[in-house]
């Protein structure tokens, strides 16, 4: 046997772990004497508790200094993670805590698997709790360990769920927000704005967090108090918004929304069409409603809607209505998920009409849509600024409108005729003979704004769209809201972009065709806008030129503003940080009086009359004349505009029905746009919904009292309670006739 | 012939006539005896010191002392029957104890399957067996066998291949349990056998790059969940914040701090404000002990304790020298290795060198099975020692 090998093998071996021990041993002589110092110095800091006191949240005023969102001293229940760090010792702890707290074990366990806890916290598992039960929990330690109660701040919405679109609500941190607002210094597991002011104000509202740190021995238990930072409260913020037209314009919302779905009165359902030969032209799942003559109605679904007051010197917003609407509470309850996905369905991504269903959105800020005629006086200012038409100009209206191209392409499937709205009266394009600027916006003539349309395209392919753009469409109103629609302005870019993404189909042109410009001139295809778009440009209109950012937040005041009288901030004693009472011009419109004037006169004629005459003795109405007969003689002026959007499919009962108008009066500089989605002519819906607006501001209509809200009932299953006004009467028109559309 | 100690007479104030100087019962290796001992008496110590005052609701005392203190009485029984055993009469044994070891294992993995998680070990009453512990005895014992069969003082390819198997299989199967730190001592026990046995450098270099890639695509192919992984990651991505990596870094930082902050003579008995309070280091008794004894008696208590672990490992190196013949040389250099590197990667990952796997450190964590295993060991290394002379 070689021992002589062996020995040489045996001693690799050794080398191997003189190696092996020699590393471990240099390592272990680094650390214990060179690093020591500097690991202890970070082991010492492990030998404290910080607790985080966390800030009192800005409070949120009305425009008279109802205060709309508050806050309210809570105790949690936490429980210290090192105790629970054992599924056997947690499972029992929860089941503990469980009967005592009201909270579902399987919920605690949730918190515990959550990620959007810190983990280097105790796990907060119930909020809210009684002083009782938190003392309850801390004289029985030995019951709970590891468990104790600390104080925290709650939301409270005094006025919920009024305004809750505008105001927003709280949320924990979301997985995409979590950098970001770790960079400003947040807590992982704090609640932060997620919607309405309460997010675009969350840096002015939220403060600063303080820290008290303690040293603590070897049981962590608090030996002293080391160092102390006071939080410093949030800035409180004012809106724009008064609550009681507020209130009132949530109110005339709904309670109309909800008329137009009846199913009793035929007159005021959409009728199904005849095609060429007699036959009704769609068939729809629903059940129809007859008339006598056996005629099809259907009623409309008028699912939603928005009320948009502006001021129009001052760009502020009065009132912002949306619907449907949310109690924004309920974000400050703890929701479950099923629960929430009880108050808040997603609908089915097959559902054609899904978009009516949503709740969590701000429609007048965030609604995509087509104006219908309320565009047509900005297609009129683009028409007469750039010389295409003059405003005394005349325009023979034959009841529809030929393209002036070549005609051969008429055959192969290209539009060249453009017709009326159809009269209620003879079923046929209306004809309203020779119109000019004034006639054809009181009217509502198509045909004329077509040929402005055409007029406008030949002299340069982007002059329409650029010159209404001045109004502020296609750009964001910059308001200080979140999640605001830019709007869109049709473009080729545009049209060669929504080819690109499938919307518009391949065979489309990816160019700006005439047939776009026609469309667009009549504020349909593919123009969108949202209806705070539409107020301001009203607003411009109305304020001789001056397109101004709208404001929702009127000013910030340093944190604490006093109370005064009970519910409502005192700011004589508060400090201003902040005031956007001056109006913001973005720019100012070259609108000089010859061109104003005809276009303020047809929006005029619009609400007080005096229809065109054609042909022979044969009386036109405008379109809003009917409407406002009973409108009070020492109500605000007004001058307006009727509009309906074209629904899908051109289906009668998928008309969106808008109405814009603002005072003539500079002591009531209000711009009110009302926008009812699949609630018919424009007239019809939104038209009296303009009209109680401003009777109630013009005082002729008594605003209901703006009352402290209900406690929120958390078995409901309605995301807001029904809301409606007390008394809807200025809602009915005594003059009510089948009126033409537009 | 079994049991020969236990049969020995006692002294009648003349010496033990009966017996002569190459009787095995009188050549006991005491200095290797002694170091066992003194370990396992630090080993006793640092497990009380280390999960005394943790627990949930009450703090634990002396329930993991107690327990470890039972599991080394009966290592000690198992130990000495080892000891009165010659190695040679359990080498027929061998292939016996290593085909029970891999239908052990067997066992247990498909035991995993049904209960759809990693399991480590059989549940009798109140004791958990883990047959990758025993496998280390078992399989070391059979490649000893196998490669002293040949008598020759090189590894041919045949045997190596052989050796491949033998070790290889019962490798495999702890990898997928999955306990990657157990499979790695028997890579280690390969290595350090056919290191010693003769097999060329490329042998060598062969198995390792054959660990290696197992254990890669174990890892690709999701057959090692992502609890080994994790580990890995962790020792990675020290400053990670990533959730899942949270406990292992939290963990592996506080037991460096605590061997740290030690410094030069400790902190003292039951001093130390990392080890000896409401626990920082999870289940430190059972995968930091190093740093218990680190926090309460730097780097003085660290030096002897590892002095003690080179001295036994001179020892048993030179039992490997004395040994008359391949097998227990061969039984030496395993048991060598095997400590050599659990000894290493317990302290190592300690001290932030290696990545956190279970390994325990012999006589010191708390374990009955790694205990018993150790006091195994040890006892045939004994046995080789207690039969040069033959």
């Amino acid at each position: 046997m070689a021992v002589d090998k062996r020995a040489a093998r045996l001693g690799a071996l050794a080398l191997v772990s003189v190696i092996l021990l020699g590393a471990v041993g240099a390592r272990l002589w680094f650390l214990q004497t060179v690093q020591r110092q500097s690991l202890q110095a970070k082991v010492n800091n492990g030998q404290t508790r910080t607790q985080v006191l966390l800030p009192e949240r800005g409070r949120i005023f009305d425009a008279n200094g109802r205060i709309l969102a508050d806050n309210r001293r809570i105790l949690t229940i936490t429980i210290d993670r090192a105790v629970i760090r054992k599924k056997v010792n947690r499972t029992e702890l929860f089941t503990r805590l469980s009967g005592i707290l009201n909270v579902p074990v399987e919920e605690m366990e949730r918190r515990w698997e959550d990620n959007q806890y810190s983990v280097f916290l105790p796990l907060p598992v119930a909020e809210d709790v009684s002083e009782a039960t938190v003392l309850e929990i801390e004289s029985r330690s030995e019951d709970y360990p590891g468990v104790r109660g600390d104080e925290d701040w709650a939301r409270v919405y005094p006025y919920a769920p009024l305004a809750s679109h505008v105001i927003g609500y709280m949320g924990l941190i979301l997985q995409s927000q979590e950098s970001q607002y770790k960079q400003l210094g947040y807590l992982n597991n704090e609640t932060v704005g997620q919607f309405g002011v309460e997010l675009s104000m969350e840096q002015v509202l939220h403060g600063k967090s303080g820290k008290v740190v303690y040293q603590v021995d070897s049981a962590n238990r608090v030996v002293r108090e080391i160092s102390r930072i006071e939080p410093v409260p949030g800035k409180d913020v004012q809106l724009t918004i008064d609550l009681k037209v507020q209130q009132y314009a949530e109110r005339v919302l709904e309670t109309e929304l909800v008329a137009r779905r009846q199913r009793t009165d035929t007159t005021k359902m959409a009728k199904n069409p005849k095609d060429k030969d007699g036959n009704p032209k769609f068939t729809e799942p629903e059940p129809w409603v007859y008339d006598d003559k056996g005629e099809q109605f259907l009623p409309y679904p008028a699912p939603a809607g928005s009320v948009v007051v502006e001021n129009y010197e001052t760009g502020q917003i009065m009132a912002m209505a949306s619907f449907p609407t949310f109690d924004n509470r309920w974000f400050t309850v703890g929701l479950s998920k099923s629960k929430f996905k009880q108050l808040f369905p997603v609908p089915d991504q097959n559902d054609p009409n899904r978009a009516d269903k949503s709740i969590l959105v701000n429609r007048a800020i965030q609604g995509q849509y087509n104006l219908g005629s309320t565009f047509k006086p900005f297609t009129a200012y683009a028409g007469i600024m750039s010389g295409v038409v003059g405003p005394k100009d005349i325009y023979e209206d034959t009841g529809s409108y030929t393209l002036n191209i070549d005609k051969s392409i008429c055959n192969t499937g290209v539009r060249c005729e453009y017709f009326n709205a159809l009269s209620a009266g003879t079923g046929k394009p209306s004809q309203y003979g020779p119109v000019n600027v004034e006639d054809a916006l009181a009217v509502s003539s198509d045909a004329y704004f077509y040929h402005i349309g055409e007029l406008t395209f030949e002299k340069d392919r982007t002059l329409l769209g650029t010159e209404v753009g001045q109004f502020g469409f296609g750009a964001k109103s910059g308001i200080d809201l979140p999640f605001e629609f830019t709007g869109r302005i049709p473009t080729s870019e545009l049209k060669a972009a929504l080819i690109d993404k499938g919307v518009l189909r391949k065979d489309e042109s990816p160019k700006l065709l005439v047939g776009d410009n026609v469309q667009l001139a009549i504020g349909q295809g593919l123009l969108a806008a949202s209806p705070l778009q539409l107020a301001n440009a009203y607003s411009t209109l109305a304020n001789s030129g001056f397109l101004n950012r709208p404001h929702i937040i009127r000013a910030i005041y340093q944190g604490g503003v006093p109370t005064g009288y009970p519910g409502y901030g005192d700011f004589r004693g508060a400090t201003l940080i902040q005031s956007f009472d001056k109006p913001e011009v973005i720019h100012q419109i070259d609108l000089p009086e010859s061109t104003s004037f005809p276009i303020i006169a047809g929006l005029q004629r619009v609400i007080y009359g005096r229809g065109v005459t054609y042909p022979g003795n044969f009386y036109h109405t405008t379109t809003g004349e009917t409407l406002f007969k009973d409108y009070p003689k020492n109500g605000i002026p007004l001058a307006g505009k009727t509009g309906t959007a074209q629904g899908a499919a051109s289906k009668p009962w998928y008309d969106s029905s808008v109405f814009a108008a603002f005072s003539t009066d500079a002591a009531n500089p209000y711009t009110v746009v009302a926008y009812l989605e699949k609630a018919g002519y424009g007239a019809k819906a939104a038209g009296p919904v303009v009209k109680c607006m401003f009777e109630a501001l013009g005082g002729q209509v008594t605003m209901d009292e703006v009352a402290l809200a209900d406690p929120l009932d958390q078995t409901s299953v309605l995301a807001a309670q029904p809301n409606q006004l007390a008394d809807g009467s200025c809602l009915n028109n005594r003059f009510d006739t089948p009126a033409v559309r537009d | 012939m079994a049991f020969s100690v236990l049969n020995r007479r006692p002294d009648s104030g003349l010496g033990n006539v009966r017996s002569s100087p190459g009787d095995p019962s009188r050549n006991v290796d005491w200095v290797l005896l002694l170091t066992q001992a003194a370990l396992v008496v630090c080993g006793c110590l640092t497990v009380y010191a280390a999960s005394r005052t943790k627990g949930t609701d009450l703090p634990y005392g002396y329930t993991f002392a107690t327990r470890q203190v039972i599991f080394v009485i009966i290592s000690i029984i198992a130990m000495f029957a080892v000891m009165s055993l010659d190695y040679a009469w359990l080498r027929e044994r061998a292939r016996f104890f290593y085909g029970l070891t891999i239908v052990l294992l067997m066992l247990i993995f498909l035991l995993a399957k049904v209960s759809n998680g990693a399991q480590l070990s059989f549940d009798v009453g109140p004791i958990k067996l883990q047959p990758a512990e025993f496998a280390k005895v078992t399989v070391m014992f059979a490649l000893a066998a196998f490669l002293s069969d040949s008598n020759s003082d090189s590894v041919n390819y045949e045997r190596f291949v052989g050796a491949l198997w033998l070790g290889g299989i019962p490798t495999v199967l702890i990898i997928l349990q999955p306990d990657l730190g157990s499979s790695s001592v028997l890579v280690a026990l390969m290595m350090g056998l056919l290191l010693v046995a003769g097999a060329k450098a490329k042998y060598i270099a062969m198995i390792t790059a054959l660990a290696l890639s197992t254990v890669g695509a174990a890892v690709v192919t999701g057959l090692v969940n992502s609890y080994q992984t994790i580990r890995i990651q962790a020792w990675l991505n020290p400053n990670s914040n990533d959730v899942k990596l949270r406990s292992f870094i939290f963990q592996g930082k506080n037991a460096l701090r605590a061997t740290a902050t030690g410094g030069l003579t400790g902190k003292g008995w039951l001093n130390g404000p990392i080890t000896n309070t409401k626990g920082d280091i999870p289940v430190q008794w059972a995968d930091f002990p190093f740093s218990a004894i680190g926090e309460m008696f730097g780097l003085l208590g660290c030096a002897v304790v590892i002095g003690l672990f080179g001295l036994a490992l001179f020892r048993i190196w030179r039992i490997a020298h004395l040994s008359r013949d391949l097998l227990g040389t061969y039984i030496c250099a395993g048991v060598f290795t095997m400590l050599l590197w659990q000894v290493f990667q317990n302290i190592a990952m300690t001290l932030g060198l290696m990545p956190i796997t279970g390994l325990p450190l012999p006589f010191i964590s708390y374990g009955g099975s790694g205990t018993l295993t150790y006091f195994v060991l040890f006892g045939l290394v004994q046995s080789v020692h207690m039969r040069r002379m033959r």
